[in-house]
């Protein structure tokens, strides 16, 4: 095998290998996406702990403080309805009735939010409350 | 009125673009001189036109514009009214329209004194491009429909006919927030455009040259000079942008393997590949299919990056369909692709046939793995950022690709691309006699590892932090020991002094010294991106005002909430001192930005220190009593990967500026073969 054979088949080998790894580290990286009824009837393809992100609005009325930090809610997308525990702070502007994308897992019935984002598109009022110094 | 000037420019740009091509194809057929300046002059007229249409309407508060009523406001401050011009899909469309237009105008005036058939050709596939741009402001992406039924605020109803019955609304809800909050945002897209459509040009020479069947080294040279000038271009623009978003928003970040940083990315990696590999073709003869394959896929992936950032594809691929706009650039891309490479194959027997590889320890067997490492790299981040959308099309299920998977594969690339910048600038071409390597890199050897070892005991014995730096050490004493050596042989031979020595090796091949700059800026840029990422420090806590609480040998006072209102906006945050021992270090105002009714977007306040920043974000606005959630961020030595990335942007100007004095009295000599 002459040289240049070497390089060349040196390379394939290489990039095949790359192919491999690249794919490899993709599965095990992916995040999916779950509307709350796409998340109940795939619950058992994510058990408790695997981490996927869920998108739905913030039930009007299902809005707790629990005795500590953590805020309780319930997400819909309209067809199923999916108990939810943010265990971070949640986003400024995070309220009832707003679109929300949640990253965290299933935990039983439950799923845990470690982070919450707002999709948003609505007006908002540029808070008067509290005593602000002006200037 | 602005919208009949308007849409005028981008008919003249059309009709100056569709001459181009054709008096470019019938130039490069015929020996006689080309006459392209009258397209030429009409191309970038209309192009001129058009974005200045844009800017005054958006000066004058024009709301009858479509463009101006839904993405202006009255309140819009400058720069950032001018900026809004291209803020938006369509004005950003006439911001690529007028940089291709420029870069045209630079071409043909390059080669105006010896008009030659590759410019000819080159220029008409510029043409081409531009017809492409043009037609699709004309079409689906058209900033000069005017308002024909108003809203409050914005439009509700427009026309694509600049005579139609105009109503334009009282006044518009602005550029998006996140754009006018930081001065950067005016000068950030003009610069990645520069760099991203500049691109348009190599690939211009090398489809000229496969059409004229001249695959020699001509289009090569002009195509490596072309692509140096984008590329520096480009970094300047990710770096800035990298900036911007640690800047200005709130996550500490400043690269988060985004679609949008991604679609930057994945071309100045191939560009890159290309910088290095065209030495090795104008050196050794070797890469010349090679090469055409990186510029084209260069070109293809600007195509493709503004596929993903403008099409709407990256929130979800049913927004695909909801404009025009995304297929029609998906099929320009395939049409680039299909196009490219079927002429590519139909000249695959101009290609001459490579002189062998002596050996792979040589210059060019540096180059090779190089060039390997930067496609592997590419590859990766093209697979991590398409992969979600093929799925998606394909199978319905909507996935992301997290962090981890770019960083677990680019992390040890970028490391061994590290290692290779360290031998490949002191390893001759051809062959190596034994023990020179050795020779020129153990000194720097040795320093790498005593510098590795003190991070690891006064530092961090954080294994990327202890590595970048051995490595980053290891390239750059190797680098200044290749030019001591040099400057000291030279003095040897001359009798020179040894700094006149130093001066006069570095202009002497200031190609190859700029590129050394640019190295070392990426080393500067890897430690940088080792410190920040991996030893910074968070904390959060809530502070009601006159609290005081401490952080990394800090301390931090809450002295107030507050409320300010300037022109478009409106501030409702938070004023801490920040003090050390006895000094105040500083005073910074995290906040909240209103932009009229319709949007807030959080402001992180940076205090900038020697040893790494601190980073200051409110987590919520104050409540009644004034208490505030906030988080405090450290990172340092961020300031060591700005630097870094200014230092590769001048390595690139001061290659250029080398080339540029060298080349000149060659060009007569060497358009004789073309």
């Amino acid at each position: 095998m002459g040289q240049r054979q070497f390089v060349l088949f040196g390379i394939a080998g290489v990039i095949a290998l790359v192919v491999a790894i690249t794919v490899a580290g993709l599965n095990d990286n992916l995040t999916y996406y779950l509307y709350p009824n796409e998340a109940v009837a795939q619950r058992a393809e994510f058990p408790d702990g695997e981490r996927f992100r869920l998108a739905g609005q913030v039930v009007a009325g299902s809005l707790t403080e629990e005795g500590g930090e953590d805020l309780s809610f319930e997400v819909t997308d309209g067809s199923a309805t999916i108990p939810v525990v943010l265990l971070n702070t949640p986003p400024l502007l995070f309220n009832e009735e707003v679109p929300v994308l949640l990253e965290g897992y299933w935990s039983r019935d439950l799923f845990t939010a470690e982070s919450a984002l707002i999709r948003h598109d609505e007006n908002y009022e540029i808070p008067s409350q509290g005593n602000y110094e002006d200037g | 009125m602005l919208a009949v000037l308007g849409s005028a420019g981008m008919l003249a740009g059309l009709v100056g673009a569709a001459l181009l091509v054709r008096r470019g194809i019938a130039a490069a057929r015929s020996d006689r001189p080309a006459n392209l300046e009258g397209a030429v002059r009409v191309l970038v007229a209309g192009a001129v036109v058009a974005m200045g249409a844009m800017v005054l309407a958006l000066l004058t508060d024009d709301f009858s514009l479509v463009y101006t009523a839904n993405h202006h406001a009255i309140a819009t401050p400058f720069p950032f009214d001018v900026a809004t011009a291209w803020a938006a899909l369509e004005g950003s469309i006439v911001l690529w329209g007028l940089v291709l237009t420029g870069y045209t105008w630079l071409v043909f005036h390059l080669h105006r004194r010896s008009p030659d058939r590759l410019g000819a050709a080159a220029l008409a596939v510029m043409g081409g491009v531009a017809i492409f741009f043009f037609g699709l402001m004309i079409t689906v992406a058209n900033p000069f429909e005017v308002c024909v039924q108003a809203a409050d605020i914005g439009c509700l109803e427009s026309s694509p006919w600049p005579f139609a019955a105009v109503e334009a609304p009282a006044n518009g809800p602005g550029p998006n927030p996140l754009l006018q909050n930081h001065f950067m945002m005016a000068v950030h897209p003009p610069i990645l455009y520069l760099g991203y459509v500049g691109m348009t040009v190599p690939f211009a020479y090398a489809i000229g040259a496969l059409s004229l069947g001249v695959p020699g080294p001509e289009w090569l040279r002009r195509s490596h000079r072309a692509t140096l000038v984008a590329w520096s271009f480009l970094t300047l623009g990710i770096v800035l942008g990298a900036w911007w978003a640690y800047e200005v928003l709130s996550w500490g970040g400043y690269w988060a393997w985004d679609p949008v940083e991604n679609a930057s990315l994945m071309p100045w990696l191939v560009a890159t590949a290309f910088l290095h590999s065209g030495i090795v073709q104008q050196r050794r003869g070797m890469l010349q299919a090679w090469n055409f394959i990186l510029v084209i896929s260069t070109f293809s992936l600007t195509i493709l990056g503004t596929f993903l950032t403008r099409s709407g594809t990256i929130n979800s691929v049913h927004s695909f369909t909801q404009s025009a706009i995304g297929p029609a650039l998906l099929g320009f891309l395939v049409l680039t692709l299909v196009g490219s490479f079927v002429l590519f194959s139909t000249r695959s027997d101009l290609m001459a046939t490579s002189p062998r590889l002596e050996s792979l320890v040589s210059r060019e067997g540096t180059f090779l793995v190089n060039n390997l490492l930067l496609s592997v790299y590419a590859f990766i981040v093209l697979i991590g950022t398409t992969y979600p959308l093929i799925l998606e099309a394909f199978t319905g299920t909507q996935v992301g690709v997290g962090e981890p998977f770019f960083n677990r594969l680019a992390v040890p690339v970028s490391f061994l691309l590290l290692l290779v910048i360290g031998f490949g600038p002191v390893t001759p071409w051809r062959t190596t006699e034994k023990g020179l390597i050795w020779r020129r890199t153990r000194t720097s050897a040795v320093a790498a590892l005593g510098a590795g070892l003190l991070i690891a005991i006064l530092v961090s014995r954080n294994g990327w932090v202890v590595l970048a730096v051995t490595l980053g050490t290891f390239v750059i004493a190797t680098l200044l020991g290749l030019l001591w050596e040099q400057a000291r042989k030279r003095s040897m031979r001359t009798g020179d002094s040894h700094s006149r020595s130093l001066q006069r090796v570095v202009t002497g091949d200031g190609a190859f010294w700029g590129g050394q700059l640019s190295h070392a800026g990426v080393v500067l840029v890897a430690i940088g991106i080792a410190f920040a990422g991996n030893l910074g420090e968070h904390a959060e806590t809530d502070l009601s005002p006159g609290e005081t609480t401490t952080f990394q040998g800090y301390t931090v006072t809450y002295e107030s909430p507050f409320r300010k209102t300037t022109p478009g906006k409106t501030i409702v945050g938070a004023r801490l001192t920040v003090t050390r021992g006895d000094d105040v270090v500083g005073i910074v105002e995290p906040s909240w930005n209103y932009f009229g009714a319709q949007s807030v977007v959080g402001t992180p306040d940076v205090l900038h220190r020697p040893g790494g920043d601190l980073y200051f974000t409110l987590r919520d606005l104050p409540d009644e009593q004034g208490a505030i959630p906030i988080a405090f961020d450290t990172s340092p030595m961020i300031w060591v990967l700005w630097l870094g990335g200014l230092v590769a942007v001048t390595g690139g100007v001061v290659a250029m500026a080398a080339r540029r004095r060298e080349r000149r009295p060659a060009v007569e000599a060497q358009t004789v073969d073309v």
